[in-house]
């Protein structure tokens, strides 16, 4: 006998599961269908067009946003992973007092509204601003370095979350036998540590580019006079005349980022798959 | 002697591998001390006048934390509209992706993984372009509105008022956002129970209904707190959404934090505001906390 549900309620559950489908992807869809409609963003559809698609392609403003989002999810992705392999390593591998109030540090990320934390970093940056010109008379300003800083603390404890569960089953007499055979710590995490945490690597920093690709929050309070994406994106909505073409652009971006969710996953799971035997240190034949 | 040496190698050596890992752990500590404590404690500095940025901000003092907490100005009424807000939209997230989580975890078997990445994908895109789509969807020429039309229950001039920009549209559209998210933790405390527990509960002469009320939903329990907790505190911070599709009725606190920031430029009362959302967070996640795994968010 099933346990878990009677033959009706199964069949009631595959029902419910389907329509969250339908009501999750069918505004996604509704929107990609408007950007080939040759007329605005209203009903009923006028013809099909792929003018828009042309359109934005040269819209140099709308390809600088775009631009500035791909540098700053870069940046931002890659010094998060960067600490997030020293954060998840020490966590693991090494002891230390305060650990447990370390970890509560970095990812208490997660619980604070990007709203609160973006306004703490404009108050921050304003008010060192503030007192630099007032004795150096320079100012770092706000702009892409600014929402770099904030991507990089919210993405971090992501990364974190990605890159520990592998290396908790990494096993650790890897690393002592390459010490044994006389590799300098360095040495040891550089050949043996690192490349075997290469699919945790990768995965986190698809999982910070998307946050920090899409982050609006953030963004808007610190992007000053250089707006990524998600800002232009934002300030454009208020152009009616603008929807169809910024419609047409986002749904070239979700597919894209579509994707590379998809990549980063289905890489994760077939390198989980293909370690288990050799990284819990069994013998792998 | 040959002891001695070895214990002095040691210490040394000890010595060496505690500067080592406090080499390892201060780059990613020192960034969140700096740039995220750092930062939270100037706004709790500002909200009661400790730092001067604009020479009209006044000195210490704590008149604006007083005038929001006795409710004299309009942002504790809204803090509570918010709150009411956020915990319908946390409720209907979780009562909608509990049984999402129930059938992927006991009754999808092989093609589980597939089915929850279906679920989370959309949660992985745009997010200001999912809130449009529904202005698109909901707007006086929009989806719903032209089907009412075309089915002539509605006259074209005459479109259904409260569909776009009002509360109600801010808790649907919301909820639709943050679906994908809750289904996670649910799935992952269902996808951990022990089957055995079942077999055991339904040995004993336990209904199946019975056996989810006192054995299943218990054990689950973790994952729904998370879940409700991981969606509360966005939404109770949540400003993009009410300014896209909330209109005058859909203002959240959000916005008002927003607003004291950008256009009021009143940072000391925003100060307050954005620091008394923080200590209710925290708050929040004292009495919660020990419920919330963060590694259920990570799949």
């Amino acid at each position: 006998m099933e346990i878990a549900t009677s033959k009706g309620a199964l069949r009631l559950l595959r029902l419910f599961f389907a329509l969250l489908v339908v009501f999750l992807y069918v505004p996604i869809l509704i929107l990609a269908i408007f950007s080939f409609n040759d007329g605005d963003v209203n009903f009923p559809l006028e013809g099909f067009t792929t003018d828009w698609y042309r359109r934005f392609l040269t819209n140099p403003l709308l390809i600088d946003a775009l631009r500035r989002s791909v540098v700053v999810a870069i940046a931002s992705s890659a010094l998060a992973v960067a600490l997030g392999v020293l954060a998840s390593f020490t966590l693991l591998r090494r002891r230390f007092v305060g650990k447990s109030a370390a970890s509560a540090l970095f990812f208490s990320p997660l619980v604070v509204p990007y709203l609160v934390f973006g306004i703490s970093l404009l108050v921050l940056f304003t008010a060192v601003d503030k007192f630099l010109t007032a004795t150096f008379g320079v100012y770092f300003g706000l702009g892409l370095h600014a929402v770099v800083i904030g991507h990089v603390v919210v993405s971090l404890p992501y990364t974190i979350l990605t890159i520990m569960p592998l290396l908790e089953r990494l096993s650790v007499s890897l690393e002592e036998a390459a010490r044994d055979l006389g590799a300098s710590p360095w040495q040891t995490f550089r050949r043996v540590t690192l490349p075997l945490l290469m699919p945790a690597v990768v995965s986190s920093f698809l999982i910070a580019f998307t946050l920090s690709f899409d982050e609006y929050a953030i963004a808007s309070f610190l992007a000053g006079t250089e707006p990524t994406w998600p800002v232009y994106l934002f300030a454009q909505l208020r152009v009616p005349s603008q929807l169809p073409q910024l419609v047409a652009v986002s749904s070239v971006v979700l597919i894209a980022s579509m994707l590379l969710v998809l990549a980063a996953e289905v890489g994760r799971r077939w390198a989980g798959r293909r370690y288990v035997g050799e990284l819990e240190g069994r013998p792998i034949a | 002697m040959a002891t001695l040496e070895a214990t002095a190698t040691a210490k040394s050596w000890r010595r060496r591998d505690r500067r080592a890992t406090a080499g390892l752990i201060s780059g990613p500590l020192l960034w969140l001390v700096v740039f995220f404590l750092l930062p939270v404690g100037f706004v709790a500095a500002y909200s009661v006048g400790g730092i001067r940025i604009f020479p009209t901000d006044g000195g210490l003092s704590l008149d604006d934390w007083r005038r929001f907490l006795a409710g004299d100005s309009i942002y504790l009424g809204l803090f509570w509209k918010s709150v009411r807000m956020s915990l319908t939209v946390s409720v209907a997230v979780v009562v909608l992706s509990y049984p999402i989580g129930y059938f992927l975890a006991l009754c999808a078997k092989r093609r589980k993984y597939v089915l929850l990445l279906l679920i989370i994908v959309p949660f992985l895109t745009s997010y200001l372009l999912r809130v449009l789509a529904w202005k698109v969807i909901l707007g006086d020429r929009g989806v719903v509105n032209s089907l009412l039309f075309w089915l002539n229950l509605r006259a074209p001039d005459d479109p259904l008022p409260w569909l776009l920009y009002s509360q109600f549209t801010v808790t649907l559209v919301l909820a639709y956002v943050w679906v994908p998210f809750v289904a996670l933790p649910v799935f992952v405390s269902l996808d951990n129970l022990d089957r055995s527990l079942l077999e055991a509960a339904s040995d004993l002469g336990a209904s199946r209904w019975r056996t989810f009320w006192r054995v299943t939903f218990p054990l689950s329990l973790p994952g729904v707190v998370a879940g409700f907790v991981f969606v509360f505190v966005p939404t109770i911070g949540e400003f993009v959404t009410p300014l896209l599709v909330g209109g005058t009725g859909g203002y959240m606190y959000g916005n008002a934090i927003q607003d004291l920031f950008t256009k009021g430029l009143d940072w000391q009362s925003g100060s307050v505001l954005a620091f008394f959302l923080l200590g209710v967070v925290a708050a929040l996640m004292l009495i919660f906390g020990r419920y919330v795994r963060v590694q259920s968010v990570a799949g």
